[in-house]
Formats: structure tokens, C-alpha cells, sequence
């Protein structure tokens, strides 16, 4: 594995108001890296992988990204820039006005200026790794929250991004499809995608991970890999979480 | 809190912006008005002029029986009435052909100072205030003030004086409306805006007594049995009541043979004798034909009217609506700031003052604006801002989700609006718009204040050509009701199709 830094994350801050969210977060993801962030609820974990894309702005700090920092570029160099980091959401967000394939086709025709044909091409291309090639022209209504999430990720992968966001990809799944979604996310780690997830699945994480954070008050209070911080963590708040969960 | 103060002020200097800005250009226009009457007065090749056309164009609001009103001839509607006798002799004295141009009253000295017509001869007074646009003829019929009362009130109303305690009713801003407060010992005086009106109120028992003009009076009393008219014997000055013809400022050539003219009707006497007995002929005739069918055609044109301001204001309104939501929602205070103060004040202003104003107001600057323009820039201003609340809360109805989303997959924020956002927020808004038209339908009413010949303003000439209040409001009601219901079945099948898909 090489030891390019893909996103480096320098005293980030968020507040919301008075509220102060992210306390004082440092870290870096490496290219190649699998990066699971788990903690309990309201510790910061969404609002962290929101900043690192810049749908959240920080309120301070630093998110440097292709030697960039995210939080002081034109909104022109951000959206090319958003181009290379897919997101996933807990809410799908597929857009319900559109087909499965409209769905994937839009960003890669309207940001890179693909030409159909090959948007197309690469769409179904898409649909097939995700399992979902026979529901190309079905539209979101029609389809199982599950499928709902495999499209997202689909949809993501079309604008061929260095980087992939999940943020809860599985939260909002009935139990019984929470596996097809993480099969997907598996296969994609192990085609050596950067991926970054908030999840508290933490048998996708021990198994797919190669670092954990562990977050809680606004901050990232352990870094290590599965085993070092599920076997022998070594924060109060992470031995408390996982003592509750496992 | 400091944010807050900011944008109150905003708000309001937009406003005040929004306000001022017609008044100064209305005191611009009262310079340039009377510098252009000076010009007039230079030449007066006034007789000429007309003797070379050919023609004499008279301008007069063929809505006043017995002076001038339409009647039907063999189903064409034809201008009768003492004035239209008047011009016609006038014409013939003159040895030109004579062209009536219908307009509204308060049209006619606008017409007149820009050319449109060569005279007006609308039973028009020849007040003071008048005198300063435009020069007179002399006098050539000059009326009493009559009560019309209920026939069987016959003997307990007598003079104007038994009125006493009792309301009299006139319209509003008429000099009748004044004798009556300053001659009418102990009397209430009632005002409303048409004739009609009065005598519907008058036939109800709301007013004793109508004060009118006497040929009015007398056309009424001859066309409705249950009443009866007396002189008033209230004192006036000849020079504010009496009917003349009215010339452009300085067309000393053309008012000499109007005088003429007026001298020879004079000694033939020619108003008592033919005029006034053929005006009541054709009155007669005309409360002969009674029937509402007969009057099909001005429903005709009120639809079309009504349409015709609806649909054209419906599209400004949606354009105006969505650059006005757009700013609303936009990042740049001052763009935003603007959007609220000019929908908060369109949405807390009646639609009549508007359309008052934007007649009145950019009238005075663009004195050629017509009625039905001006309608249709008041009622789309207004729709403007009920459209652009529509389309705004159609777009704030897209979940954030979908923004983000969008943005996630690099695309920048127009392209967000313009292939995620809109696209959504237009199936939300449809049924909306769709109501916002209906509603137009029926608030395009209003207009007809102006005198833009929409639904309403027919009717209201139907009631006066029929001397009938209610059978045409009926109608009007039922037409209006078929528009509407109409229109939102055929929204609620397309709406319907739109879910659909």
C-alpha cells in the first residue's frame, strides 16, 4: 500500500450556532485506505464526512484534498473538485423523477460532458457490478431501499471518483438488505477503492476496515486498526461504546 | 438581531422606492403638458383641417341616455341619442363626414389633447377645471336637476325640501352628489358609481330619491311605470352644468362654427322639437328589446376580454413569478431584499388600488396608454407576486437531500436547479398556477373601474342599455362560474396525467 495522502484534515471546527460540533479533528486518509468511523450517536461522525466534501463548511481547520484546501477555493474549483469524491447518503437521495439509468447517466452528461452513448454504456456497466442490470428503466418509487442504496452507489461510481464517502449507507435499511448493500461496498474495497465510512455496522467494519476511528465528543479519540480498537481500545468513552455494542 | 434591523430597512426603501418613483415622473409630465397646449395655440388651421379630411371625428361614451347610448337596428348596434343628433348637424354644417369614436368618459380629453378625435360631444359640463385643457362651445342644452322617486311616494315628496331626514342618493363624485349635502335640509346623501345602481336602490327602498339630470330622469321615468320625477329647483351655475362641446386648446375656428351651428339649433329649436322626443323614441325601443339574448354579442366580447387579460397576464405573472422567486431565494441581500418588499407590498395592497394606480400613475406619464394595458400590467404585477410565493414554496418542497445529492456528484448549483430541483418543484407547482388562474379569472373583474371592456364591464353596460340590475348580473354569474369550473376540470385531468408518470 503507498502512503500518498489522498484527504488530510487539519484542525477541523464545525459549529452550528453555539454548538460546537467538531471540536479539533487532525487525520489523513491514505490512497487505498478503507477508513470506518464508528461512535455513538450525535458524537459528529456525519458532520465530519459532510465537512470533508464541503457540504458542511467548517467553521475553521483545513480539508486539503489534490493539494487543495476545500475550505478556501472558488465554488467552481469545489464543484470540480466534488466531482472526484462520491457520496453515499442514508436517505439514498435518488432523484424520483427520473429512471434508474437517468439517474446515473445526469452528472457524468452534465459535469463531464460524456456523450450519451457512453454514459449509457458505462451506466449499465454500473447497474451490472451492483447487481441491478434488470432495472435499468424502473424508477426509484418501485424499487426496495436496498436496490434504492445500490443505484445511489452506482450513481456515485458513474462520475469515476478517487474517493467514495458512505455516510450510514445501511441506517436506513430494513435488516434483510442491509447485506446485498454491504456485499457491494466489500466488493468495492477490495478493488481497492479510498473509502471512508460512518457506519455502525461493526462486523463490515472489523472485516473490511483497514483503520477505525472512533469518535465521540467532537473528537477523534482513537485511531487504530479492527483489532487494536476492538480487542484492546484504549479510551474511557471507547471502551464504554464498544462495551455497549458487542 | 442587527441582521434583522437591516433588512426592515431594505424593505423599506424598496418600497418607498417602489412609491416614489411614479410621482416624480407625474410631476415631470404636468410640465411638459401644458407646454405642449402652448404649441397648439401658435396655429389654428383647425377648420381647415377637418374641411380637408373630409371628416369630423367626435369622440363621446355612448353609455349616457337620452345624450348618447347604442340601440340595436336590425342587429347592428348604432350610437343614437340628442349628442349623436347634435354632430351629425354639426357634420353636415360642416359639409364632412362624421365618425363617432366610443370611448370611456374619462378618456375623452386625453383623446382630444392628443389628436385622437377633433371634438368631444359627450353632454360633457364645461367646468372650471376643464376650461384650463381645452376650449368650449357655448352651452347648448342645459337641463334642470330632477328627482326620480317611487311613483307611489308621489304625494308625500314634493320638494326638495320634504326630503328631510330621508336619504337622497347621486353618483359618486357628480356635482348632484354635492347639491344634495349642500341644498338638501336634513337629507343623507347617498353615493354609488352607476346610475343603475341608484335606481335598483331607490326601487328597494334604500334611497328616497334619486337627484339626476333631466333628461336622464325623464328616460328613466318613461321606461319603468313605477316611477316619477320633479324638479328638483336646485340653484346651479349654467357654466358647471350645461352641455358643450368641447376643442382642443386655441381651435378658435372650429369652436366659432360649433357655435354656429348651436346658434342655428337654438332657433329652430331644434332639441325640444325632434332631438329629445327621437332619443325617447329609441329609448323606448330599445327597453323593447329587452330580452338578455339580444345583448348576447357584449357577453361575447366581455369573455373575450376576460380572457384575453387572464391569459396575458397568467404568462407575465409566471416569468415575473420566477425571477422574483429566484431572487427571494438567492444568496445576494439586496436581489432578496427587493423580491420581499415588492411581494409583501403587492400581496398587502388591494388589486383595484393597483390597477388604479398603474392607470392613473404611469397613465400620466404614458398619456396613450390604453385601458387594456394598463389592466393587464396591474393584474400581472400582482399575479407576479402570488406566482413567485407559489413557485417558492414549490422549490423549498424539494427535500435538501436532492440538493445535496446533486452537489455531491459535482454539479454546480444552476445545474442543481436546472435538472434536479425545477424539474420536481414545476409538478408541485402546477396545481397551484392552475389555481392562481382561476383565481385571476375571477379578479380580473376589477378592471372594469378603468373601463377595459372585460365580463364585468359589459354587463354594466347591459344593465344601462336594458334598465335591468339583476338579470345581467345573473348571467355574469353563471358565465363566470363555467369559465372557472370549467377550466379546473381540465387542470385536475392534466394534473391527474402528470401524477401518472
Amino acid at each position: 500500500m503507498s502512503n500518498k495522502k489522498m484527504i488530510e484534515v487539519q484542525n477541523l471546527q464545525k459549529k452550528f450556532g453555539d454548538n460546537l460540533v467538531l471540536k479539533d479533528i487532525s487525520e489523513s486518509v491514505e490512497q487505498g485506505q478503507v477508513i470506518c468511523v464508528i461512535g455513538p450517536s450525535g458524537s459528529g461522525k456525519s458532520t465530519f464526512l459532510r465537512c470533508l466534501n464541503v457540504l458542511e463548511r467548517p467553521t475553521d481547520g483545513k480539508v486539503i484534498f489534490e493539494g487543495k484546501d476545500l475550505t478556501h477555493i472558488s465554488e467552481k474549483e469545489l464543484d470540480s473538485l466534488r466531482e472526484k469524491m462520491g457520496m453515499v447518503f442514508q436517505g439514498f437521495n435518488l432523484f424520483p423523477n427520473m429512471s434508474v439509468l437517468e439517474n446515473i447517466k445526469l452528472a457524468p452528461m452534465k459535469v463531464k460532458n460524456v456523450d450519451e452513448v457512453q454514459a449509457e454504456k458505462t451506466a449499465k456497466e454500473l447497474l451490472a457490478k451492483v447487481g441491478l442490470a434488470d432495472k435499468a428503466n424502473q424508477f426509484p418509487d418501485s424499487l426496495s431501499g436496498g436496490q434504492k442504496q445500490r443505484v445511489a452507489i452506482a450513481r456515485a461510481l458513474a462520475m469515476d471518483p478517487e474517493v467514495m464517502l458512505f455516510d450510514e449507507p445501511t441506517s436506513a435499511l430494513d435488516p434483510e438488505m442491509v447485506g446485498e448493500v454491504l456485499k457491494v461496498m466489500r466488493d468495492l474495497a477490495d478493488s481497492g477503492m479510498t473509502m471512508v465510512v460512518v457506519t455502525h455496522e461493526m462486523g463490515f467494519a472489523k472485516e473490511v476496515a483497514d483503520q477505525i476511528w472512533f469518535m465521540a465528543d467532537g473528537y477523534v479519540q482513537e485511531v487504530g486498526t479492527p483489532e487494536e480498537v476492538f480487542e484492546h481500545p484504549t479510551s474511557e468513552r471507547a471502551k464504554d461504546f464498544l462495551a455497549k455494542i458487542l | 438581531m442587527s441582521m434583522k434591523i437591516f433588512k426592515k430597512i431594505l424593505m423599506l426603501l424598496a418600497v418607498l422606492m417602489m412609491v416614489v418613483t411614479p410621482f416624480a415622473a407625474i410631476t415631470a409630465d404636468t410640465t411638459s403638458s401644458s407646454s405642449s397646449a402652448d404649441t397648439a395655440k401658435t396655429t389654428d388651421d383647425s377648420l381647415k383641417k377637418v374641411k380637408e379630411k373630409g371628416t369630423l371625428v367626435v369622440g363621446l361614451s355612448a353609455d349616457y341616455p337620452p345624450y348618447e347610448f347604442t340601440t340595436k337596428q336590425d342587429g347592428k348596434t348604432e350610437y343614437v341619442g340628442i349628442d349623436i343628433q347634435i354632430a351629425k348637424k354639426f357634420a353636415k354644417d360642416l359639409g364632412v363626414k362624421l365618425v363617432i369614436k366610443n370611448m370611456n368618459f374619462d378618456s375623452l380629453l386625453v383623446a382630444l389633447e392628443t389628436g385622437k378625435i377633433d371634438t368631444i360631444i359627450s353632454a360633457m359640463n364645461p367646468t372650471e377645471e376643464r376650461r384650463k385643457s381645452v376650449d368650449f362651445s357655448n352651452i347648448y342644452y342645459s337641463g334642470g336637476k330632477y328627482i326620480v322617486i317611487n311613483k307611489k311616494d308621489k304625494s308625500k315628496y314634493t320638494s326638495k325640501e320634504s326630503f328631510k331626514g330621508q336619504t337622497v342618493g347621486a353618483q359618486n363624485g357628480t356635482l348632484e352628489y354635492n347639491l344634495i349635502k349642500q341644498q338638501f335640509p336634513g337629507a343623507t346623501v347617498k353615493g354609488l358609481a352607476k346610475l343603475n345602481n341608484l335606481i335598483i336602490a331607490l326601487q328597494s327602498g334604500k334611497v328616497s330619491g334619486v337627484l339626476m339630470e333631466e333628461p336622464t330622469a325623464k328616460a328613466y321615468v318613461q321606461n319603468n311605470p313605477n316611477l316619477y320625477a320633479f324638479n328638483s329647483k336646485v340653484s346651479v351655475d349654467v357654466n358647471e352644468t350645461g352641455a358643450a362641446m368641447a376643442f382642443p386648446k386655441g381651435a378658435t375656428a372650429l369652436t366659432q362654427a360649433a357655435n354656429k351651428t348651436i346658434a342655428d339649433i337654438k332657433k329652430q329649436d331644434l332639441l325640444d322639437k325632434e332631438y329629445v322626443p327621437e332619443a325617447a323614441k329609441y329609448m323606448k325601443q330599445s327597453s323593447k328589446h329587452n330580452t338578455m339574448a339580444s345583448y348576447w354579442t357584449y357577453f361575447a366580447k366581455g369573455i373575450e376580454y376576460t380572457l384575453i387579460i387572464t391569459v396575458v397576464s397568467v404568462l407575465i405573472g409566471f416569468v415575473l413569478g420566477i425571477i422574483l422567486a429566484l431572487m427571494r431565494l438567492g444568496h445576494n441581500k439586496l436581489l432578496h431584499g427587493l423580491a420581499v418588499a415588492y411581494i409583501e407590498f403587492i400581496r398587502g395592497t388591494p388589486l383595484m388600488v393597483q390597477v388604479m394606480f398603474v392607470y392613473f400613475g404611469i397613465g400620466a406619464v404614458i398619456q396613450s396608454l390604453p385601458a387594456l394595458a394598463a389592466g393587464i400590467i396591474a393584474v400581472s404585477l400582482n399575479s407576479g407576486a402570488y406566482v413567485a410565493e407559489v413557485i417558492r414554496s414549490g422549490i423549498e418542497s424539494i427535500a435538501i437531500g436532492q440538493t445535496e445529492a446533486a452537489r455531491s456528484l459535482g454539479m454546480s448549483q444552476k445545474q442543481t436547479y436546472q435538472y434536479v430541483v425545477i424539474p420536481q418543484a414545476i409538478k408541485n407547482i402546477w396545481p397551484a398556477l392552475g389555481n392562481e388562474f382561476i383565481t385571476l379569472i375571477k379578479e380580473s373583474s376589477i378592471v372594469s373601474v378603468i373601463g377595459v371592456g372585460d365580463l364585468m364591464y359589459q354587463t354594466q353596460l347591459v344593465q344601462s342599455a336594458t334598465y335591468k340590475g339583476v338579470a345581467p348580473l345573473a348571467i355574469t354569474m353563471v358565465i363566470y362560474f363555467v369559465l372557472t369550473f370549467t377550466l379546473s376540470k381540465g387542470l385536475n385531468y392534466f394534473e391527474g396525467k402528470m401524477k401518472h408518470e
